[in-house]
């Protein structure tokens, strides 16, 4: 298949609010311009993992392209790039947007704009790609169509007659939608005759083919034998094989500028193809990369424990094989008193956390502890020495610190105008330090702020939501170190340390954030046959203090010959629920206590 | 604990599922009304017994050593059956001189007469459900029954010539306060029983009592009332010379009942009729067609509970069976904790796991040490079922 005439192509991604329509809008495109038959269409097509269907959330992009005969007779190359959705992930989203130039903004004809839907319509627009507004789920009851359509031209300013009406489920205005995204996207520009510069907007391992790395080319063309360098990361390899996704993966003679597609090179390793950077030839490279590279790193650290020690090797050999698909994920071995033998892992997020758990507890069918998240701190001691803590439990005695720097981010805020005062409020409460704040088109309010990111990591983004109607969105990105007044608070229960519990908080708010702590670790530790106390200690001096009392009574009044299976059924269930347990000394901790420092502000 | 290995059973379970009325919190497999029922119920557990019997009853012949005929109303029975039921077992199994033979008995319509005729059968021993010795709670827990009713019973009984009298008392009645059962207590020991079972009243699921409690109609006494009213009931009891040597069973010196100590040593047992279970040794229960997996260390099955299904098997099949499982070594394990720490007697140290957790449960004052002998102490008494699971490991 020979590339496509360059102004018959179009790029495009869909932004919608989670479920406001997005994948079925994304499945009837498919099948109305043919590219899956009727018969083969599942659900989503688009997210292919099971937990992306189950949450509804995106975790990796995926490109589709769509072969569409237009009203004008011509034959368009359609390429539907789709796009993560989560503050975790928020510059993969930047990276799939870069490589589009429109957007098809999906709104729910009853809801109206929700904050998923805001945040990335706001990096379209700063990315200058045309928005085609479509306003879905017109033949429901609740559809307020018209409401809908001049609230997207009061908050966003796109006028009222470019909205376009449909229904994704009974396939009502799709033919509209495709014919807006021939007529309003423009089509891309570049040079087909200059050197290669295709930027890498994902990869995802494949165990036969090696890494397979998703492409919008911007210049050049790119075919099997292409000799290639990245030019960030600097790795050269042969190109063994080019194609687009139908979805399914075909092959083709060549990609062009202009289009999307896939690369494969014998590349081993995710970490040698990173999502920003850009593929040039190796021989005649170009000038210079691409915009917008940034090396995406680890913003938290959490252990990860098996329930079990014996499933240690188990863990390793899971961790391993989930790395070769997901770059951002780092790891490497540590011991907890508590715990046992587990891995400290560096995640983006807390999000990004949560899917890497969840994905080792069902793909690898693993029970996992998991500790705490938190940044890394610079620690300098008297004795001048400078070291990185991302682990509580490894910071050294306070009468050994000098000083301990906390790393702090620009945060960028995004916001109807109306939640200004409420997200400045939670952002203060961060020890956050504004530094600026402007008004913009719309309705449309920027805040910027420098905060601690070990403020933000637990469940700032959640308060943000609910504090802003879950309009507000936020990116942000590490800025410097600051020196701070920082504590480690410990937990000890019944009496000892428990080292995976301790946490790092800031001076003034460790009072409180002992309290709470205790408090919420009384409610999750199950009575046992002791009383057990739950203190919360600073330096050795104990703040806060709550006692889970001894179970009273639990014995069987009559136990005879009819009598002992039932028993003994019912115990054996109760240590099944006990093996998810960690012991601690004489004191069976649940999974979830140690989590309890991140859910605090909820409880 | 008596390994089971090839031993076959020494003991016997014969359920008779006939009642009068279902009591709201009764739990167990009773069939109402019909005494037209009888003879054909007592058929069809001899049909069972000859069955058993057959395949499984000791060729080198030693007998039974005990026999407990429970209920239900096992009372229920006319004498005739009864004698009828025993010699049956005697005939496939034998009972051994001095064996202990007990039959539960309501108090409601027992007779000197059929006493007189239960003993001759080779009954030793009755098990009376008094419950209580205060009107409006026997009014309340259902009983057909009132106070002078269960004490002209047990002077029947005695006039009779029983000997080894066991009396049912329960306590932690909702709505009811401490001293109304103390007062059923005090009255019981004037009636000077040999032999004191003495239960808190559990809310089982699916009892009529269950749905009230659920429903919040009744409200049970909160655990520490509950418990308060069992140790007084311990300390009242040891005083007037009635031992604990169960969480819930006193007697004096050499009444315990032998039946129900082979329940808590793990040892074998048969069961007869509706809803009985039993506990086999792996070889006999294959005998008796329950395969089992290898490594399971014992059998225990259980009959058709429900007394139609049980009768149409058993005049179809010659047994009764509903299920069974192979008990393996580690439930085995947990089984022995659980029953064993019911007993005064305590349980030998025998697992690693179980010598690394008893000296931290004794630093907790939970259970003692004596050598290598584990007991409970009273607060280990109150939670006894996870100091099982601990040691079990």
């Amino acid at each position: 298949m020979p590339a496509t005439p360059i102004e018959r192509v179009r790029n495009f991604s869909i932004i919608a609010h989670i479920d406001h329509g997005k994948s079925t809008l994304a499945d009837r495109l498919l099948e109305r311009t043919g590219t899956v038959a009727a018969r083969d269409m599942t659900e989503q097509l688009l997210d292919t993992m099971d937990l992306e269907r189950e949450r509804g959330i995106t975790i990796k992009a995926q490109a589709v392209r769509i072969v569409h005969r237009a009203s004008d007779g011509l034959t368009y190359q359609l390429n539907l790039i789709d796009t993560p959705g989560h503050v975790d992930f928020a510059y993969e989203v930047s990276r799939a947007l870069a490589a589009c130039e429109g957007a098809i903004l999906v709104v729910d004809a009853s809801q109206g704009i929700e904050a998923q839907t805001l945040a990335n319509v706001y990096k379209a627009v700063d990315l200058g790609l045309a928005l085609v507004p479509v306003v879905n789920k017109i033949d429901l009851p609740a559809a307020e169509p018209e409401r809908v359509v001049a609230e997207i031209e009061r908050v966003l300013g796109l006028p009222a007659g470019q909205t376009l009406l449909a229904s994704a489920r009974t396939g009502a205005g799709i033919d509209q939608v495709l014919e807006a995204v021939v007529e309003r996207v423009p089509a891309p520009i570049g040079d087909r005759a200059a050197p290669l510069q295709a930027l890498i907007f994902d990869s995802k391992y494949d165990a036969y083919r090696g890494v397979i790395i998703y492409v919008r080319l911007m210049a050049g063309r790119i075919a099997a034998g292409t000799q290639i360098k990245m030019m960030a990361g600097g790795a050269s390899f042969t190109v063994d094989e080019v194609g687009i996704f139908r979805p399914q993966m075909t092959l083709v003679d060549e990609l062009a500028a202009g289009e999307v597609g896939y690369l494969v090179a014998s590349i081993r390793d995710v970490r040698d193809a990173k999502v920003g950077d850009t593929v040039t030839n190796l021989e005649d490279p170009a000038a210079a990369p691409l915009p917008g590279y940034r090396q995406v790193t680890p913003m938290v650290w959490a252990g990860l424990y098996p329930v079990e020690g014996d499933a240690y090797p188990d863990l390793r050999e899971a961790l391993g094989r989930l790395q070769l698909n997901d770059a951002a994920l780092t790891y490497e071995p540590e011991t907890s008193v508590a715990l046992g033998f587990g891995f400290r892992c560096g995640f983006l997020g807390l999000l990004h956390l949560d899917i890497v758990q969840e994905r080792l507890e069902r793909e690898f069918t693993l029970d996992l502890i998991t500790t705490a998240p938190s940044v890394a701190y610079r620690v300098t001691t008297h004795d001048g020495a400078e070291i990185l803590v991302d682990n509580p439990a490894q910071l050294p005695d306070a009468s050994q610190i000098d000083q301990i720097c906390e790393p702090r981010v620009e945060a960028e805020l995004l916001m109807p105008r109306d939640a200004v005062g409420q997200v400045m409020e939670l952002c203060q409460e961060r020890r956050g330090e504004m530094l600026h704040l402007e008004y913009q088109v719309g309705d449309r309010a920027l805040l910027r702020y420098d905060l601690p990111l070990g403020e933000i990591i637990s469940d700032f983004y959640d308060q943000l939501k609910s504090r802003s109607r879950g309009y507000a969105s936020l990116d942000y990105e590490l800025r410097a170190y600051r020196p701070a007044e920082l504590v480690k608070l410990d937990v000890l229960v019944a009496g000892s340390r428990v080292d995976a519990l301790s946490s790092i908080t800031h001076k003034n708010r460790a009072q409180l954030q002992g309290r709470r702590l205790v408090e919420r670790l009384k409610t999750l530790i199950p009575r046992q046959l002791f009383e057990v106390p739950i203190q919360a200690a600073v330096g050795g001096r104990i703040i806060a203090r709550e006692t889970v009392p001894a179970l009273r009574k639990d014995v069987l009044a009559k136990c005879y010959g009819g009598d002992i299976t039932r028993k003994r059924k019912l115990l054996e269930k109760q240590r099944e629920g006990k093996k998810r347990m960690k012991r601690v000394g004489n004191v069976e901790i649940p999974q979830e206590a140690f989590m309890a420092v991140l859910r605090l502000e909820q409880s | 604990m008596i390994a089971p290995g090839t031993l076959r059973p020494r003991a016997l379970y014969l359920h008779v599922p006939f009642c009068e009325r279902l009591c709201p919190y009764c739990d167990f497999a009773v069939h109402l009304g019909g005494a037209g029922l009888h003879p054909r119920y007592v058929d069809a557990m001899a049909l069972e017994l000859d069955t058993l019997a057959e395949t499984g009853a000791d060729p080198a012949g030693a007998p039974l050593t005990t026999v407990f005929i429970g209920g239900g109303t096992p009372s229920l029975l006319a004498p005739e059956l009864l004698e009828r039921l025993l010699e049956r077992v005697r005939a496939g199994f034998g009972i051994a001189p001095g064996a202990e033979v007990t039959i539960e008995a309501n108090p409601s319509g027992i007779t000197s007469e059929a006493a007189v005729r239960w003993l001759a059968a080779g009954v030793t021993r009755v098990s009376l459900g008094v419950q209580s010795l205060d009107d409006d709670v026997l009014r309340q827990l259902g009983r057909s029954h009132d106070a002078a009713t269960a004490v002209a019973a047990v002077e029947r009984l005695r006039q009779a010539g029983v000997r080894h009298l066991s009396c049912d008392l329960i306590y932690a009645v909702p709505g009811r306060p401490a001293a109304t059962f103390a007062r059923s207590l005090e009255r019981l020991l004037t009636l000077n029983p040999e032999h004191v079972s003495c239960y808190e009243l559990t809310v089982e699921t699916g009892t009529r009592l269950h749905r009230q409690v659920v429903r919040g109609l009744v409200r049970p006494p909160a655990a520490a009332a509950a418990l308060r009213q069992h140790w007084w009931a311990v300390d009242r009891l040891e005083a007037a010379g009635l031992a604990q040597y169960e969480v819930s069973n006193f007697a004096r010196p050499g009444e315990q009942s032998r039946h129900n100590r082979v329940y808590w040593r793990g040892g074998t047992y048969w069961g007869v009729g509706a809803g009985a279970h039993g506990h086999l040794a792996v070889p006999l229960a294959r005998r008796l067609g329950m395969p089992v997996a290898p490594g399971a260390a014992a059998v225990r099955c259980w009959n058709q509970r429900s007394t139609p299904r049980y009768l149409a098997q058993v005049e179809r099949e010659g047994q009764g069976r509903a299920g069974w499982e192979g008990v393996q070594a580690e439930q085995r394990r947990l089984e022995r904790w659980l029953l064993g720490l019911r007993r005064r007697e305590g349980v030998r140290l025998s697992t690693v796991h179980a010598r690394a957790e008893a000296p931290q449960l004794a630093a907790a004052q939970l259970v003692t040490l004596d050598r290598e002998r584990v007991r409970v102490t009273r607060r280990g008494a109150e939670v006894l079922d996870q100091i099982a699971l601990r040691l079990a490991g």
